[in-house]
């Protein structure tokens, strides 16, 4: 185990290593610069070079790469070309609201995708089934965009009730932030927990067909003893997995939803630097992401060994 | 036993994660902004509740980029700095040139002194007096190509600032400039105190309100500057930026009272018509659309193809379609700019004729029209609508042009390299005329990308510059303008759209052309 993570933990490094140059290649392949948007159509072309000059884009790429990976190294993510604040203390406070939506979202797709995924399963074919499987296909299929304006309009003029505009996090006002959270958190929640909820009655479908829940039955056990005692922890692989997945890539910033409710996340924060051209954002933003997918990745895979002893590392 | 293990594993896994939260040495520890708001959140229910109201919240569409009023002219940035520092001159609702910091100014008889006597009682927000010294320090460091200032090229006729006592300073200029005033009512011309370093993050303005706190990706709150030297502007303790960007959520949070101004489309400004509590405010804007043309391009380089394709676009059409008729008609200076602007009415080719379109097609040698691109940017939807008018109106003299949408970024890069074919875009005219006619069409105006370069142009625009009787100037600039549009279309002209703003009707607010911090230091509690 403990040489299993090492492994892992190693790996991570050409991991790392190669995101950080196939961001920085397609950043600077993207016709743009930041310095042109920055000024805009009114600038000079003197304004233009100066700028550029100052923030180092009149260099040679490779050396514009080295500085930045070496800072990197260091633990310095530099500035924002545009703002001049510093970028590491923002992705973290970013990074803190899109973990607490993330949470959000998934704790409310999850409540409500795994006891039905269930039901749908133990009955299946049914009639709960049928209409399970239809939501769960719409919930899939209307995209979160739809979603999210029709619940903030819905809610705003028919309810009268909008959400505080300013963002607080659960442990400074639960209260708050609970209706800061609600909306955008259930647009999201829709989407995971329909993934969860197919997941789930998959799963358990191909669990309860197999020759030892025959067995748990023969035995005598009850039907609902059967599915939580025997069928659960045997059918969890694939939806951990699935879970895991659906959080590294919420966690990676749900851009739209963010975007929509004004959540400033770290999606929204690094889809800003794209249009905006702001090359060390991008790179310390989408390099950040992917180090918190792959520790999501590393959590579940450890998981595993815990749902299923049989895996060994 | 084991089941329970079991059944707790997905919970177990979440309580992990939020432990993480918890613990989390996520430094937002500084967003305990919840300022005991004595703002009016739930603004517009009671009277007693307007009374107290002291809090102005404005939706802002995008994040600032920087507060350095000499380094970045964007929108979101220039709103916020326009309310920390000050101008010598401002424009008024009308845009008329009136007095700021610059409390008169003499013009010498050759045209080349401008003496500039500064209001007296005017300090920092640092307590720090605001002399001719500053005055001074900010012109040089505009032109100091260091500085990579966008306002630089306003003031190439400047020589040197002379400072003659604290409140007094002279502008020394290598040719007379009679938009040289003019041009010190930008924003991107503000006064910054002597010695001023990085002020993209800091601010050291003298201005109606003080950057208090902007937390990025949510708010820029401004708190009114006690010591204005203007105490009758600034009616509101502070003014928050909220940063929206979602339409649809400004148009949900100005219906729910959280937010009193916002900038809306025309579309939402429709919608809105009908809500209560909101009232929609517009003004006609200094923006204007055109079709941008590379006149070196062939066949764009024969001025009668480009008269066809004037005599062939219909711009009552975009200023139905794409604006829903909340636009007018426009030269090269947009009409809100009443003093200059010359009635389109004058120009033939604003009534479509494809007759003579086709006529002048045959004559420059493409009676069966030709293929072309038009270039356009994807963020914006009226561009794109714009063009596809456009689009289908050219198919009817037989030209036939795909439209190619850009992404921002790329789409200036496009228009930077003078190398386009056709374009949609939109400019906005300027404080003053010069602006509108040399920056843009001059040979060597900056903004000309177009390859236009026609010396008789040049030397009337050089001319008009240089005219400091307004009369004689005025004429120029309509000669220029009537050479545009009827002989020379480096560019067409379309249409030049209203602005709008959502305002709670609880809130006097009149925007203009002076622009929104022009109207926000006005702005109160009815």
């Amino acid at each position: 185990m403990g040489t299993y993570l090492l492994k892992r933990v190693l790996s991570l490094i050409p991991i790392l290593f190669g995101i950080s140059i196939l961001v920085f290649a397609i950043l600077h392949l993207v016709p743009g610069d930041p310095v042109s948007i920055m000024l805009g159509t009114e600038a000079t072309e003197e304004s233009v070079a100066v700028l550029r000059a100052q923030l180092g884009l009149d260099q040679p790429i490779l050396l514009q790469y080295l500085h930045w990976a070496g800072r990197l190294l260091h633990g310095d993510f530099g500035v924002s070309v545009h703002t001049g604040k510093e970028i590491l203390p923002e992705i973290l406070k970013r990074f803190a609201v899109t973990l607490q939506l993330t949470l959000f979202a998934v704790s409310v797709g999850w409540l409500a995708a795994i006891p039905i995924g269930i039901l749908s399963a133990v009955r299946a074919h049914s009639k709960l089934d049928i209409a399970v499987r239809i939501v769960t296909l719409l919930g899939i299929s209307v995209p979160n965009f739809a979603i999210a304006t029709l619940l903030l309009l819905g809610v705003s003029l028919y309810l009268g009730w909008f959400p505080p505009i300013d963002v607080v996090s659960f442990w400074e006002d639960p209260a708050e932030a609970f209706q800061v959270f609600v909306l955008p958190a259930v647009t999201m929640g829709i989407f995971v927990a329909a993934g969860v909820m197919r997941m789930t009655r998959s799963a358990f479908l191909e669990t309860l067909e197999k020759d030892f829940i025959r067995t748990a039955r023969a035995k005598g056990i009850g039907k609902w003893g059967v599915v939580m005692g025997h069928a659960f922890r045997n059918s969890s692989i694939p939806i951990v997995t699935l879970a895991g997945m659906q959080i590294g890539s919420l966690l990676g910033g749900a851009v739209i939803v963010e975007q929509l409710f004004s959540l400033p996340g770290l999606g929204q924060y690094i889809l800003e630097a794209i249009y905006l051209r702001d090359y060390p954002v991008v790179q310390g933003g989408v390099l950040f992401v992917a180090l918190v997918f792959v520790l999501v990745n590393l959590l579940i895979d450890l998981i595993y060994t815990w749902i299923d002893p049989r895996i060994k590392y | 036993m084991k089941n329970r293990v079991l059944t707790g594993v997905f919970l177990a896994f979440s309580l992990v994660l939020s432990a993480c939260t918890g613990g989390g040495n996520v430094p937002s520890e500084q967003s305990q902004t919840n300022e005991p708001a004595p703002s009016g959140e739930q603004a517009g229910s009671g009277q007693d509740q307007a009374a107290a109201k002291t809090e102005l919240i404005v939706a802002a569409e995008q994040e600032p980029v920087g507060f350095d009023p000499h380094k970045v002219p964007a929108a979101s940035s220039a709103r916020i700095y326009a309310l920390v520092y000050d101008t010598l001159t401002k424009l008024d609702e009308n845009l008329n040139l009136i007095p700021h910091l610059a409390e008169k100014w003499e013009t010498s008889d050759d045209g080349k002194t401008i003496t500039v006597t500064l209001a007296g009682g005017v300090k920092f927000h640092n307590g720090k007096d605001l002399t001719a010294e500053d005055v001074k320090y900010s012109f040089e460091r505009i032109l100091n190509p260091d500085t990579g200032s966008v306002a630089k090229s306003y003031f190439a006729s400047l020589e040197s600032v002379e400072v003659k006592d604290p409140a007094t300073v002279v502008f020394h200029l290598k040719h007379p400039d009679a938009a040289f005033m003019a041009n010190t009512s930008s924003a991107t011309t503000a006064i910054v105190p002597v010695g001023a370093g990085d002020l993209t993050t800091e601010t050291a303005g003298s201005g109606p309100y003080m950057l208090e706190k902007y937390e990025s990706g949510q708010y820029v709150l401004m708190r009114k500057n006690p010591n204005y030297f203007k105490p009758e502007l600034g009616k509101f303790e502070t003014i928050k930026f909220q940063i929206m960007k979602d339409e649809a959520e400004r148009l949900a949070a100005i219906r729910a009272g959280k937010v009193d101004i916002s900038s809306v489309s025309a579309d939402s400004a429709t919608l809105l018509k009908k809500s209560q509590g909101v009232e929609v405010k517009s003004y006609q804007s200094l923006e204007y659309s055109y079709l941008g043309i590379n006149v070196k391009k062939k066949p764009f380089d024969d001025p009668r193809v480009r008269q066809a394709i004037s005599y062939a676009v219909d711009r009552n059409q975009i200023v139905q379609t794409v604006w829903k008729g909340e636009a007018e008609l426009t030269g090269p200076i947009a009409p809100a700019a009443k003093g200059w602007a010359v009635d389109p009415a004058r120009y033939d080719s604003y009534t479509p004729n494809l007759e003579k379109a086709k006529a002048l097609l045959a004559e420059a040698g493409y009676p069966n029209g030709f293929e072309t691109q038009i270039d356009t940017a994807a963020t914006y939807p009226d561009m794109i609508e714009t063009a596809q008018v456009i689009q289908q109106q050219l198919l009817g003299i037989g030209i036939n042009a795909k439209i190619n949408q850009l992404e921002w970024g790329n789409y200036i890069d496009v228009w930077k390299s003078k190398d386009m074919t056709l374009m949609v875009g939109r400019n906005t005219s300027g404080v003053d005329a010069d602006r509108s006619m040399r920056f843009f069409f001059h040979s060597e105006g900056s903004a000309n990308v177009w390859n236009y370069a026609n010396p008789a142009y040049d030397e009337l625009v050089e001319k008009a510059l240089v005219t400091v009787d307004e009369n004689e100037r005025r004429k120029l600039y309509e000669q220029a303008q009537i050479m545009l549009v009827t002989e020379e279309v480096p560019n067409l002209f379309l249409a030049s759209p209203k602005n709008f703003y959502a305002v709670r009707d609880n809130i006097d607010f009149s925007p203009s052309a002076a622009g929104e911090s022009f109207a926000l230091v006005r702005a109160s509690v009815k």
